[in-house]
């Protein structure tokens, strides 16, 4: 292998970067605005379920309850007669429901609550969130009627530790780890495998294989470069996410970087393996839902793997992102760092799978044009 | 020192049903001009493949330089410009021109091939801003870069201009005198006639062989294209 000619078709695909800004936008701009998005969608604060109070109850547990779910946070409650609460939840404007009926402080002193809850129903998140709310606020109703009837209330407060992360551990905090190397596996993987179709399209593949340069000088060549590009990305996504967005770190920043790069290089040399069976860049565009998808929904990113039925969770176990995911959630949330043996595993895999990937991409690069 | 340049012996290549290179042979001596003539589709780019290993051959044998192909080595010394410009259009001429160098292994001169083609104000062009023409010179310039002893053009003067053009064979003669070789493909008939020697290739065929002089007194012409015509008429699958 040739240094000079490698460190050529490195240094060729970064000056041609530099003048490509549109590349150097998706590269550099796409993530950030990709993760300020999933900022804004877990952790915007907005968008409590919006829900109707119809109170019936003449009595003191309706007017108790009404106001526990009027000042609950979880949902957004307003009083209303049935009929109002009705049409709003038909027009859209409500997520449902719930009628207090006229009897309910009378059937709650023999031992029976029925609360209506009336849901729109095709929107589960919301349902499940009156329903819950509903139920929180019954419990606090008969808590606060019995605290004045001078009953002394049983009070639940249950002691809580945390192995890892922490009451103000949140969605994002949980996904942040897993975006941080999908955002990176995703958008060096597409950029890698259209360039390396361009040069074929463009004709200079002819010309670089009529040259002396062995076929892994060339693959070599454009993992150098797109690795470059890669770990300034991934640093990029690492800062944003740590010292902006304040995702959860609990481990090594360094070791996250690290296994930031691992899955460049597998999406490096993934790109370039797979650009071998494109003929085209709209063809090489097309291994996105082939290649990309199904490693974001079987990686662990949206669903943990142990949830899936067990012959996904084979095809799960095959997939890198799933052990780079594993890794910057070990390190991220529960702050493993390189003693762990499962840390260890998952960067072991990580780095099989490129190694892989480069003899993958040398051994099907083919000098003949026909 | 072997004499020839290029030595191919019964070639031949297949695409499918179609047989692209039929048994071709072809001896190209040192610092000669041989062109290749033939319609397109007749095999003239295959075998300008064939010579650079981008086209295995399914028969026959390939000698360049000396050195049987496929042989990487050799490519170093081989210039290759092919039909469309092969060029990164968001570099400039020049660093187009140090990559080609680079990678044949070679201490790249860069002004003298701009000055070959006559594009040396556009030196710090990006290639995405020259013209057609312009490309096809820059293309060519990246084929002398790293002076090759042996250079294959395959149609090098197309959308070049006919003063250009003229300038561009009194250059490429100028380059056989130190020992170079060179392999032309064209169906331009006044560029075929400033080669030493031509090749008329039809079906994959070569038809024959000779200088411009000789094909015409063989087939008892005076237009190059009469006697083409007329030797493709005389081949027995024509």
């Amino acid at each position: 292998m040739n240094a000079h000619r490698v460190l050529a078709i490195t240094r060729r695909l970064l000056a041609q970067f530099r003048r490509d800004r549109r590349t150097l936008a998706l590269l550099f701009v796409a993530p950030l605005l990709m993760l300020t998005l999933f900022y804004f969608l877990l952790r915007g604060g907005g968008g409590q379920a919006a829900m109707g109070v119809v109170n019936l109850d003449q009595g003191p547990l309706g007017a108790a309850v009404a106001d526990q779910l009027l000042h609950s946070a979880a949902v957004d409650a307003a009083k209303m007669d049935a009929a109002t609460a009705e049409s709003r939840m038909r027009d859209g404007t409500l997520a449902g429901y719930v009628v207090l009926p006229a009897s309910l402080t009378a059937s709650a002193a023999q031992g029976s609550l029925r609360p209506e809850i009336h849901l729109e129903g095709t929107q589960p998140g919301p349902s499940a969130a009156i329903v819950q709310a509903t139920g929180q606020a019954v419990i606090g109703g008969i808590g606060t009627l019995a605290g004045a009837a001078g009953v002394r209330p049983p009070q639940f407060a249950p002691a809580v530790t945390y192995l890892y992360g922490g009451p103000d551990l949140d969605t994002l905090d949980y996904f942040g780890g897993a975006f941080v190397g999908l955002v990176v596996f995703f958008l060096v993987f597409v950029i890698t495998c259209v360039s390396f179709l361009r040069e074929r399209s463009q004709g200079t593949l002819e010309r670089v294989m009529a040259s002396p340069l062995r076929r892994p000088e060339i693959v070599v060549g454009y993992m150098l470069a797109f690795t470059i590009l890669a770990l300034v990305q991934a640093l990029e996504v690492l800062i944003f996410s740590l010292a902006v967005l304040h995702i959860h770190n609990a481990g090594s920043v360094l070791l996250i970087f690290g296994i930031e790069a691992l899955l460049a290089l597998v999406a490096v040399n993934l790109g370039i393996f797979l650009s071998t069976f494109a003929r085209t860049e709209f063809q090489a565009v097309q291994f996105i839902p082939i290649v990309v998808v199904p490693q974001v929904l079987l990686s662990g990113v949206v669903v943990p793997v142990s949830a899936e039925p067990g012959w996904l969770q084979v095809i799960s176990n095959v997939l890198p992102l799933t052990y780079a995911v594993n890794a910057l959630r070990d390190v991220m949330l529960r702050g493993a760092d390189l003693t762990w043996s499962s840390v260890q595993l998952d960067m072991a895999v990580v780095l099989a799978f490129g190694l892989a990937a480069v003899i993958a991409a040398a051994a099907t690069l083919r000098r003949q044009v026909a | 020192m072997d004499e020839l340049a290029v030595e191919v012996e019964g070639v031949v290549k297949r695409f499918g049903a179609l047989r692209a290179l039929d048994g071709v042979d072809l001896r190209v001596r040192r610092g000669e001009v041989y062109g290749l003539l033939g319609p397109n589709g007749s095999g003239k780019t295959t075998l300008i493949r064939c010579l650079v290993g981008l086209v295995r051959p399914d028969a026959g044998s390939v000698t360049v330089l000396g050195r049987r192909m496929p042989d990487l080595g050799v490519l170093g010394r081989v210039g290759y410009m092919t039909q469309a410009p092969a060029l990164y259009p968001d570099l400039s001429v020049a660093e187009n021109l140090r990559f080609f160098a680079t990678i044949s292994g070679a201490r790249p001169s860069i002004d003298e091939a701009l000055r070959f083609v006559d594009l040396e104000e556009r030196r710090d062009s990006v290639v995405a801003t020259l013209s057609g023409g312009m490309r096809t010179r820059a293309s060519l310039a990246c084929a002398l870069v790293h002076r090759p002893e042996l250079l294959l053009l395959d149609e090098p003067t197309v959308g070049v201009d006919p003063q250009l053009r003229a300038q561009l064979w009194d250059r490429f003669r100028a380059m056989t005198a130190d020992g170079t070789s060179i392999i032309v493909s064209s169906h331009v008939m006044d560029e075929a006639e400033r080669c030493d020697r031509l090749g008329l290739i039809r079906l994959g065929h070569l038809l024959a062989e000779g200088t411009a002089a000789e094909l015409r007194q063989r087939a008892g012409s005076d237009q190059l294209e009469d006697a083409f015509l007329k030797l493709a008429a005389e081949e027995p699958g024509a």
